[in-house]
């Protein structure tokens, strides 16, 4: 920040931002206005883009339809507006117009797609637009999530966890780092997913997505993808404010329980087991006879009665009395889950000012006890014209959120906790395994409750302020000055669990307190000119960009009261201890320019070139450029194309270009850092005081540089019908160069326990196609109906790797990785033995896939894909009258997925806890066609390791939404003095078809080197909420 | 107009030249980097840190995170020293090592593993940094950094014999994929050897070691080999002439007052610090009795019957060498603490109360060991009814031993010997046995004995004088070399019960298989349901797998170690 106020002083003092205090002279234009409508309903059209043709004075139409600019008579105003068809109108005398548009295809409408926007039929490169009226159907917490199924070539992958962000990815997997794409919102720029939970969605207006080389003037930040959206803003010279309001409220449940052993099954699978094993069965709780006897209560149930030293009670002083089937732990921490939201804007403007002002709140709990989401957020959106050739604006956005998280492992617990034992014992408190025959696992309902006051809290505010000078004709300076700023703090409180077997002597009070700051200034010149049939619009610039953060955490022990109103690092006994702190900041200066040229709307080029300079590369790495090339031919336009035939339209693009990737969970990645570390360094010489140490913590990699994508792209796009059915495909390869991930073979099991360097291992290509299909019409009595289909397909391919060798994913699972990366294969396979049936014992046999005669560790191979043969999205829209009706469904075929929750609950790995309903077929001397090894105590490592009985189909097929409206006959709204009224009942993820065995199938994958591992995720819930849009 | 453009153009081209270059650098905060190392401060600082990883503790850890304990205490459970403790569930892992079912994704071979590395390289760290240094006398620090390498490699070497070496050649090439293609003893005699020509024989601060600790270690390094002669040497030199003796009392080896001692040869000096105790035991967390007198965590390392077995003496107060398994040390195992019992009368070496918990004696002060009430294993569990006692501290004693973990787990302050002088005592005796040097064999033997005999017994708990029927004598003489090697190789088990050696010695000893079967059979006499659950012990056990996961990252350069 300093540097940038040190840059900022420098120019003020040499009086270069006098440019941004210029006066101007008045022009001759005359303020034309009006109101854009559905041709249908009268409904206003919020979002229409109407512009004057052959400038580049445009404007958004306001949340009543309305509209203002500056034009003359004679001007041609072209309008469009997704989801209905272009018009054109010529301005005569009348400069308060009524536009109505009728429901069809635009090629016209104004997409942001850069520094600066461009009429969708003029693009040449893949930028696919979200639906937002549609998207924003569903109660979406977060809009990346309004991105799946409707965007194709991009996945996302929704967490059913209340506050955390989607997962997306832009074709394919090229980078092992961070794959989130680059998000504009307004002015501010992000690639934190996380940042879009401050944004209220009802706020947004727009969603692009750059795919492919047009991302190429974000350069640097650009190979993931660029998702821009911007937000509402009023419009001038309103007749008067306009209010609307939208609410919602439902629940939710989970959706899908794998089926877990009740009492009765839990018991015969000990029984079975030992059995198995060549014992003679007994139990501490199920006692020795030849059928296992389930207790009435449980035995040798006892829990601490006090502490220091923790002392359990003696035998029967407590009891806890089981119930019949058991406890069913799922059902036991899951809870039907209440969702509500209200909304409120107010969008107004005059001649020379507009603002739109909204203010909104979302509490949204999770399906999980004691885990949710709730957001307030404010935001202001304004811009005055001072004269008719400076205009200055902001949007500004401030959030309050809280995420309760609960707890990460509840899930799995409540799959391994014995039934037997019940969730509250007969004095009402919570149970515990510290009986004998319980295993170890902790209670998942006390987990959850204790984490109650747990709490994560963020203040975000983040927006821009802008000035645009129009110098002369056609040429524009901007100048963005946009900032994000963040606080976070959190309270996680561990509190003491009386009732568990490893009962914690001390509560302990963790505080993380984290601020981050980012700006980033831009200024351009952007360059509009119509000359006869040549049309040119072109922008330069200048950004600097800087991140910033730093945070602490702090815990403390030793807490008298386990009461919210005593949680303060002050009230602990033990000593204080700094969990972490950490410092540091990134940096990214770049110059860029770009050139848009079409010759009578029939033939489009466009050429971008972008220097970025990074602070996280030192010497000639620092500085890379990204060039990027497209061009489009609008078939159609030409005199050969038959009129009135079938096609209507036929249009032809491709592009090429180099995108960058400079985003690393590090900002020194190439030297070699050094920390004292009270935790790993120091050492107490004499036994008593202690000295302090230093070790090596991050390995360097001096010679690291950008990670590149070379992305191709050919697309088409067809009309046909009258443009009733358009067809959309695009074929695309992209080469990741140069690939940045962590080098774990560099720094290996043998190295120093440093941090391993980012290196650029290799390159990896993604080939792919993206196909939309979409069909619209109007029946003549008014019956609307829209088809659309979206199918992506990516072939992935390692081209090479640093020294040819092989790459493991995630070290975290027991018994080692499970997926691995290789030359020539996709990118994380699964990896491990085959197997090829059950032994005699019912043990498992494996293949001997290099044939010598012994089965170990070398004849692991390639199990299974987590890389789908193609996802979709369809989305079938209806309306009659004042019903209106949508349904969307989302699905992917042909992955696999690793199912690694049956370590716990198909293997003896905790005997006495609970198991998969899976195992009730296991193999037994008389049931031997099974897949499911005989139960055992003492279960081979190997079965547990990465092996095929993990591998599932993971497709599926989601009814992910679906919708039913209706919007109040004007007469009565009009009645009550109110523009228009829509309630709606809306229902997610209703239906799921899938043959995975786990909770969801859509996994969100560790990192791109580990995809596919199903490891305590979220379960899916399934909801419906009652909601409506007023208005005034 | 042009002015306008002009003007425009002037910010892009000031904001272009005139910022870029310093914008966009960024310092690395609060870091250290390679330069500011290059001093005395940093040797010192980086030194600090390679003793630092004695503790077990490495950033980054790998595998399971009990696996790194530094006390190897996991050692003793592969043995038939001690059993993993707890209930059967709790630590599955470790129960499948314990139980013979080996396999090499087994996460706590690759934390250990993990952990040896760390420390390897983190010593190579400071001989790189000394080597880039050109002015400034380092040999001091040289030393103690090559001491610590040497440290480390033995234990790798002991562990999985066929290991890489990693060089600081390698550490300063970044080169840490080398193959494993044998042993590496070489490399390890030579940093003893450098490290008995450069240390000093005395240090201001007692963890660190001194060219008598190094002779020792020296020396053991040729014990592993059986270079006899060598050893022998080596190791009469420090008895004869180093500093080190026996403590009066045997337990204060494992008490505050013997902490740092005279018979302290090499030690990792453990404390509880305030707040989390970073500088405790982390990797001996689970080892207290559970629930128990301080209700800590976990109910881990309980010794076997059969190392209790080992303690009974006969008449002449001398160990049962071959018969010590005919007849068990009368097992509390099954009954309830409400049920009647009564503790063993036979004669039993003093040392046995001071290393195996057993109902009815006391516990480190903390009262009499109820049996069963204090064991978290149920009857049902393989683990036993006795508890450990070396690893954990005596009542009136926490102030300075216990420390906090993150949870409220307990960080022992108690240092852990990786070599005392008793051990030093009974190599030289070894060696000299080996050599047929029975006299010296004798002598030393005779020396643990005599300190075992003259020792504070264990007393009890009601006031009424020793606590059992304490027998130890000193040996009259060895009849010949083998009865020589088999009571030097018994008094280690005696001696050094529960501290981490035994695994290794009986590897060496080249019994591992047979022991190991034998004491499947024994200890299922009073722990029935053990032997059933174990598979048999198998002749490739006696070098560890290498770990699945560290095959995997090398890149090639490591194979697995044979049957694996």
């Amino acid at each position: 920040m300093i540097q940038f106020i040190h840059c900022f002083k420098w120019h003020l003092q040499r009086g270069s931002l006098l440019l941004m205090l210029l006066a101007f002279c008045a022009s001759g234009y005359a303020q034309v206005s009006g109101t854009i409508v559905d041709d249908k309903s009268g409904e206003p059209l919020i979002g229409a883009s109407i512009l004057v043709q052959g400038t580049s004075t445009g404007v958004i139409s306001g949340v009543t339809g309305e509209f203002s600019l500056d034009a003359k008579q004679g001007d041609v105003l072209k309008i469009s507006y997704i989801g209905y068809a272009d018009k054109t109108v010529t301005i005569g005398a009348e400069t308060n117009l009524l536009i109505r548009l009728t429901e069809g295809l635009s090629f016209d409408e104004i997409v942001v797609v850069g520094y600066a926007s461009q009429t969708r039929g003029d693009i040449t490169g893949s930028v696919a637009s979200v639906d937002m009226s549609e998207a924003l159907k569903a109660p979406v917490v977060n809009a990346a999530e309004a991105l799946q199924g409707r965007v194709t070539g991009v996945t996302v992958v929704v967490s059913g966890r209340p506050g955390d962000a989607p997962k997306i990815n832009v074709r394919g997997f090229g980078t092992s780092n961070n794959t989130n794409p680059l998000y504009i919102i307004d002015g501010v720029q992000t690639d934190d997913p996380n940042a879009l939970n401050n944004l209220s969605t009802s706020d947004i207006q727009q969603m692009n997505v750059l795919k492919d080389a047009a991302a190429a003037i974000y350069g640097a930040r650009a190979s993931n993808g660029v998702v821009i959206i911007t937000t509402k803003g009023g419009g001038y010279n309103m007749a008067r404010p306009e209010i609307a309001f939208s609410a919602f409220t439902g629940s939710s449940n989970i959706s899908n329980v794998p089926g877990l052993l009740n009492t009765q099954q839990h018991a015969d699978m000990i029984w079975q087991s030992q059995l198995n094993d060549g014992g003679t069965p007994e139990h501490p709780q199920y006692g020795n006879g030849s059928t296992p006897l389930l207790p009435s209560s449980i035995q040798g149930y006892t829990r601490v009665v006090s502490y220091a030293p923790t002392t359990f009670a003696p035998a029967g002083q407590f009891s806890a009395a089981t119930n019949g089937n058991g406890t069913n732990w799922v059902d036991a921490i899951t809870q039907s889950a209440p969702v509500s939201s209200v909304n409120f804007s107010i969008a107004n403007g005059e001649k020379n000012g507009k603002y739109y002002l909204s203010a909104g709140y979302l509490k949204r709990d999770g399906i999980i006890q004691q885990t949710g989401f709730e957001r307030g957020n404010v935001k202001m959106n304004s811009e005055f014209k001072l004269g008719n050739k400076l205009k200055v604006g902001e949007h500004i956005n401030v959030a309050f959120t809280n995420t309760k998280l609960g707890v990460n492992e509840a899930i799995e617990n409540a799959s391994r906790m014995t039934p037997l034992l019940p969730v509250l014992d007969d004095d009402g408190e919570y149970t515990g395994v510290a009986g004998p025959g319980l295993s170890n696992t902790r209670n998942p309902a006390a987990q959850l409750y204790r984490s109650r006051n747990d709490y994560n809290k963020r203040l975000s505010i983040f927006g821009d302020v802008y000035m645009s000078y129009q110098i002369i004709e056609g040429l524009t300076a901007k100048t963005v000055l946009a900032g994000g700023f963040n606080t976070f703090n959190s309270r996680y409180f561990t509190a003491l669990d009386p009732e568990h077997g490893e009962p914690i002597s001390t509560n302990t009070l963790a505080e993380q307190n984290q601020t981050a700051y980012n700006w980033n200034w831009t200024n351009t010149l952007n360059y509009q000119k119509s000359i006869g049939d040549h049309y040119i619009n072109a922008i330069g610039g200048v950004e600097a960009l800087k991140d910033q953060g730093k945070g602490t955490g702090i815990s403390r022990q030793g807490y008298l009261f386990e009461d919210p109103n005593f949680y303060l690092l002050s009230n602990g006994s033990g000593a204080p201890n700094i969990d972490y702190v950490y410092s540091g900041y990134n940096t990214l200066f770049s110059i860029f320019g770009s050139v848009n040229y079409s010759f009578q709307d029939k033939y489009f080029a466009t050429v971008t070139l972008r220097q970025d300079e990074s602070s996280r590369f030192i010497g000639d790495n620092k500085r890379d450029i990204f060039p990027s090339l497209s061009a489009g031919w609008d078939v159609t336009k030409e005199a050969f194309f038959p009129q009135g035939s079938v096609l209507s339209r036929l249009k032809l693009k491709g592009s090429w270009g180099q995108l960058g990737n400079q985003t690393l969970p590090a900002n020194n990645p190439t030297v070699n850092i050094s920390n004292l570390n009270e935790a790993l360094a120091n050492y107490s010489f004499n036994g008593s005081s202690i000295s302090t140490g230093a070790l090596l913590s991050q390995v360097g990699n001096p010679d690291l540089k950008w990670e590149t994508s070379v992305s191709t792209n050919f697309g088409i796009e067809l009309g046909l019908l009258n443009n009733k059915l358009i067809i959309n495909a695009e074929f695309y390869n992209i080469d990741t160069k140069d690939l940045i991930t962590r080098d774990f073979s560099l720094i290996s099991s043998t190295a120093i326990d440093a941090g391993a360097p980012l290196v650029n291992l290799g390159d990896i290509r993604n080939r792919g196609v993206d196909l939309e299909l979409g069909y619209a019409d109007k029946t003549a009595g008014g019956f609307g109906y829209d088809i659309s289909f979206y199918v992506s397909r990516y072939k992935n391919e390692v081209i090479s790797l640093i020294n040819d060798a092989p790459v493991a994913g995630r070290q975290d699972l027991r018994n080692g990785a499970v997926t691995r990366t290789e030359v020539g294969g996709e990118m994380s396979y699964f990896y491990g033995r085959n197997i090829t049936g059950l032994d005699d014992n019912g043990r498992f046999v494996y293949e001997d896939v290099n044939n010598d005669g012994v089965v170990n560790d070398d004849d692991r191979t390639n199990i299974g894909s987590p890389h789908p043969d193609f996802t979709y999205g369809i989305n079938l829209k209806a309306n009659y009258k004042g019903f209106d009706a949508s349904v969307f469904f989302t699905g992917s075929q042909g992955n696999e997925i690793y199912n690694y929750n049956k370590v716990f609950t198909d293997f003896g790995l905790f005997f006495n806890g609970n198991r998969s309903t899976r195992v009730l077929d296991a193999w037994t001397p008389t049931n031997t066609d099974t897949d499911v090894p005989a139960l055992t105590g003492s279960y081979p490592l190997e079965e547990a390791s990465a092996n095929t009985y993990f591998i599932e189909d993971g497709s599926y097929f989601r009814l992910k939404n679906l919708q039913v409206g209706y919007t109040l006959p004007d007469a009565i709204s009009e009645r009550a003095n109110i523009q228009s009224v829509r309630i709606y009942i809306q229902g997610s993820n209703l239906l799921t078809i899938t043959n995975y065995s786990g909770y969801d199938p859509e996994v969100i994958s560790y990192d791109n080197l580990s995809l596919g591992v199903d490891r305590q995720i979220y379960p899916l819930s399934k909801g419906i909420t009652f909601g409506t849009n007023i208005r005034f | 107009m042009k002015k306008k453009i002009f003007g425009f153009m002037l910010i892009t081209s000031i904001l272009i030249t005139a910022c870029s270059d310093e914008f966009t650098t960024s310092p690395a905060i609060g870091a250290l980097s390679d330069e500011a190392l290059k001093n005395e401060v940093g040797v010192n600082l980086l030194l600090t840190g390679a003793y630092s990883s004695l503790n077990g503790v490495r950033a980054n850890s790998l595998g399971n995170e009990w696996g790194v304990a530094p006390d190897n205490w996991i050692m003793d459970v592969l043995s038939d020293d001690a059993h993993k403790g707890s209930t059967d569930d709790d630590q599955a892992d470790l129960k499948e090592l314990e139980l013979m079912n080996w396999a090499t994704g087994n996460g706590y071979f690759y934390a250990k593993w993990g952990v040896v590395f760390a420390g390897i390289n983190r010593a190579n760290a400071v001989i790189s940094l000394i080597n880039s240094i050109p002015d400034g006398d380092f040999s001091a620090q040289l030393a103690e950094a090559r001491f610590l390498r040497g440290h480390f490699n033995f234990e790798l070497q002991k562990m999985w014999g066929n290991v890489p070496y990693i060089s600081d050649e390698n550490y300063t090439n970044t080169e840490f994929n080398q193959p494993n293609s044998g042993a590496i003893w070489t490399e390890v005699e030579a940093d003893f050897q450098y490290a008995v020509d450069n240390l000093p024989s005395s240090q201001g601060e007692i963890g660190r070691p001194t060219s008598w600790a190094a002779k020792a270690f020296l020396g053991k390094t040729y014990l592993y080999q059986s270079k006899w002669t060598e050893a022998s040497t080596l190791l009469n030199d420090v008895v004869d002439n180093g500093p080190y003796s026996l403590l009066p009392d045997y337990v204060d080896n494992f008490r505050a007052a013997g902490e740092s001692g005279p018979e302290s040869v090499f030690a990792v000096q453990f404390t509880a610090d305030d707040g989390q105790s970073y500088n405790g035991n982390i990797g001996g967390a689970l080892n207290f009795p559970n629930p128990g007198p301080f209700g800590a965590c976990c109910g881990f390392y309980q010794p076997t019957q059969d190392l209790l077995n080992a303690y009974q003496t006969g008449t002449d107060g001398l160990p049962l060498l071959d018969t010590y398994n005919q007849q068990d040390v009368t097992s509390d195992f099954g009954i309830a603490s409400a049920d009647a019992f009564t503790p063993y009368a036979g004669s039993l070496d003093p040392r046995s109360d001071y290393t195996v918990g057993r109902r009815g004696i006391d516990y480190n002060g903390y009262g009499a060991h109820p049996g069963q009430d204090w064991i978290r294993a149920t009857p049902q569990d393989y683990s036993g009814p006795y508890l450990p006692k070396k690893n954990v501290y005596w009542d009136g004693e926490e102030d300075v031993n216990q420390g906090t973990g993150g949870w409220g787990q307990q960080l022992s302050g108690i240092n852990y010997y990786i070599m005392r002088y008793a051990d030093v005592l009974l190599m030289a005796a070894e060696a000299a046995a080996e050599t047929s040097d029975l006299a010296t064999a004798l002598a030393n033997v005779n020396e643990v004995r005599a300190r075992a005999k003259t020792s504070s017994y264990m007393q009890a708990v009601d006031g009424s004088g020793d606590a059992a029927n304490y027998v130890v004598e000193p040996y009259v003489a060895f009849a010949d070399q083998d009865i020589a090697r088999k009571a030097v190789r018994f008094e280690r088990r005696l001696e050094l019960g529960m501290e981490g050696h035994r695994l290794f010695d009986l590897r060496r000893w080249d019994i591992a298989e047979q022991v190991m079967t034998d004491y499947f059979a024994n200890e299922t006499r009073t722990i029935t349901n053990f032997g059933p659950k174990a598979s048999a012990y198998q002749g490739i056990y006696d070098i560890f797998p290498i770990p699945l996961s560290a095959i995997d990252l090398s890149g090639g350069a490591l194979t697995q170690n044979p049957g694996y």
